[in-house]
């Protein structure tokens, strides 16, 4: 453990949280201009979520006998919060190499770079979150007691969502092959994390889901919303990977802070 | 009272794209210009900056001449803050603003107005500031009503005009500038030279990059004259320029 590395990425991040200025503009002109001159904008990504969650969940709910009422909502808020995970990690990879540009012409704070790729996402999720909205209005909301707890959830999640986003940004810049591994990694991840099916349906493989991190940290965000109460497990076990991860990926970025101009 | 000082700052730029194995395999002087060697994981390095010693203080007009690829605009990128120093240190008391690419941060698909705050923002200026100086900014731009256009619309001696005047606008204690003249129309270029007079009468230290020597008489007290990333001379203009253009001449 070294001090200095941590307190120069903890310098980094306080001066990169207070130009939020620059990291919400940049992520917005992002999100803008892949939709730029289209009539319906960045609902194109409701639309297209909105397809998806359709077609998965006719195809699959029939396929696992499952009532539609029940399905529809855990497969809605499964995906739209697993793509908020999926792509933040997955642009965060892309972070810095992107921002060269940025990079190499003013003495910035770095992480904005990577707060940028987690602000755009965000956008992203409002726009997805109609889904939930429209499907949780249609078929009823099954408690309003778990309602609440989706803030905390969301805030953990997003936390941790930085924090992989963060070494993933980092390590890529260096190692350009990382975005393809990253890439290819997220598509297992989607497979083995239970966003499709119900957890306890992977009955002889139950093990994939009790060790998958990534099954708890969903269920904090995907419980609340569909009315059931994630167990202390998963709260222990998002909230520890944000513990724990946090620190690593600021030590990370500090030993590496100053090496990031040469390497994008 | 601004400063800036470097204290034997060596930079070493690692090539990671070139995985040529002759290149690997020697250590070699490329022209006159730098000297690359190999790191020990086989990255090709370029010194790119080679124990720096100098310092300038408030008053002081620095020119940086040199051939190409002698270390100038690297130096401003390390005087900068860009660029982190592999060996040795730089300080600096003030605001530095570097102004090294007329197109930093100019995006397509925003109008004028918002290409103002986005570039503005980045050169680190608050958003109070930027909305005190968008209608002075737009005015010297002679923009318009193309200001409510997005940017692809622009030509690009349009585009020119609007970065200059945003860049321009900024209060840098600090200074540094690579080469940033020669924008639009000649009427543009009076009132490109006037403002740029301005803006350096508003800085307590300027350092700039320049092939023209005459500018280069005009506009500093002091000349640095880099040669392979080392300092080969620093002194007064006339000296130092006088010796540069003979050196030119004789090679």
């Amino acid at each position: 453990m070294n001090f200095h590395m941590f307190n120069l990425a903890f310098v980094d991040l306080i001066n990169s949280v207070a130009s939020w200025r620059l990291w919400t503009l940049l992520g917005w002109l992002e999100v803008r201009q892949r939709y730029a001159r289209s009539r319906v904008g960045p609902f194109w990504l409701t639309i297209s979520m909105g397809v998806m969650i359709g077609s998965i969940g006719a195809v699959y709910g029939t396929l696992f006998g499952q009532k539609m009422s029940d399905y529809l909502p855990f497969l809605a808020t499964g995906l739209v919060m697993w793509n908020l995970f999926s792509q933040s990690v997955q642009e965060g990879s892309m972070a810095y190499i992107n921002s060269g540009n940025y990079i190499r012409q003013a003495a910035t704070p770095k992480l904005i770079f990577v707060l940028q790729v987690t602000w755009r996402n965000l956008i992203v999720l409002a726009h997805n979150f109609v889904i939930v909205i429209v499907l949780l209005a249609v078929f009823g909301v099954k408690s309003w007691e778990t309602l609440p707890f989706f803030i905390p959830g969301l805030i953990i999640f997003v936390l941790n969502a930085i924090w992989v986003s963060m070494v993933a940004g980092l390590l890529s810049a260096r190692f350009r092959d990382l975005p393809q591994i990253i890439g290819a990694l997220i598509q297992v991840a989607f497979y083995i994390t239970p966003i499709m099916y119900r957890p306890e349906s992977l009955t002889r493989f139950s093990f994939i889901v009790d060790w998958n991190p990534l099954n708890y940290l969903l269920d904090v965000v995907r419980g609340p919303l569909i009315g059931q109460m994630p167990n202390s497990i998963s709260w222990g076990v998002a909230i520890g990977m944000a513990v724990v991860g946090w620190p690593l990926a600021l030590l990370l970025t500090g030993r590496y802070l100053k090496r990031i101009p040469y390497w994008v | 009272m601004a400063f800036i000082e470097t204290k034997g700052v060596t930079l070493d730029l690692p090539i990671y794209d070139v995985q040529g194995r002759s290149l690997k395999k020697r250590v070699m002087s490329m022209g006159r210009r730098n000297t690359i060697a190999e790191d020990t994981d086989g990255v090709i390095v370029v010194r790119a900056l080679d124990n720096i010693d100098v310092r300038f203080d408030t008053g002081d007009r620095i020119g940086l001449i040199g051939h190409n690829g002698a270390g100038k605009s690297t130096l401003l990128r390390t005087l900068a803050g860009i660029y982190p120093p592999t060996a040795g240190a730089v300080m600096r008391d003030g605001k530095v603003v570097p102004l090294l690419d007329i197109s930093l941060g100019m995006d397509e698909n925003s109008t004028g107005i918002q290409n103002i705050r986005l570039r503005g923002l980045l050169l680190g200026m608050s958003d109070r500031e930027i909305r005190q100086k968008q209608d002075e900014i737009a005015e010297f731009s002679e923009l318009g009503d193309y200001l409510d256009l997005p940017l692809r619309t622009y030509s690009s001696g349009m585009r020119v005009r609007l970065a200059f005047a945003v860049s321009t606008a900024v209060d840098a204690e600090i200074l540094l500038l690579d080469e940033v003249m020669g924008v639009g129309d000649a009427s543009f270029m009076n009132k490109a030279k006037q403002r740029m007079a301005e803006l350096h009468g508003r800085a307590e230290i300027v350092v700039l990059a320049m092939h023209s020597n005459a500018e280069i008489r005009r506009v500093c007290n002091k000349v640095l004259w880099m040669e392979r990333g080392r300092v080969r001379a620093f002194g007064s203009t006339e000296d130092v320029v006088a010796a540069y253009e003979e050196q030119v001449a004789t090679t």
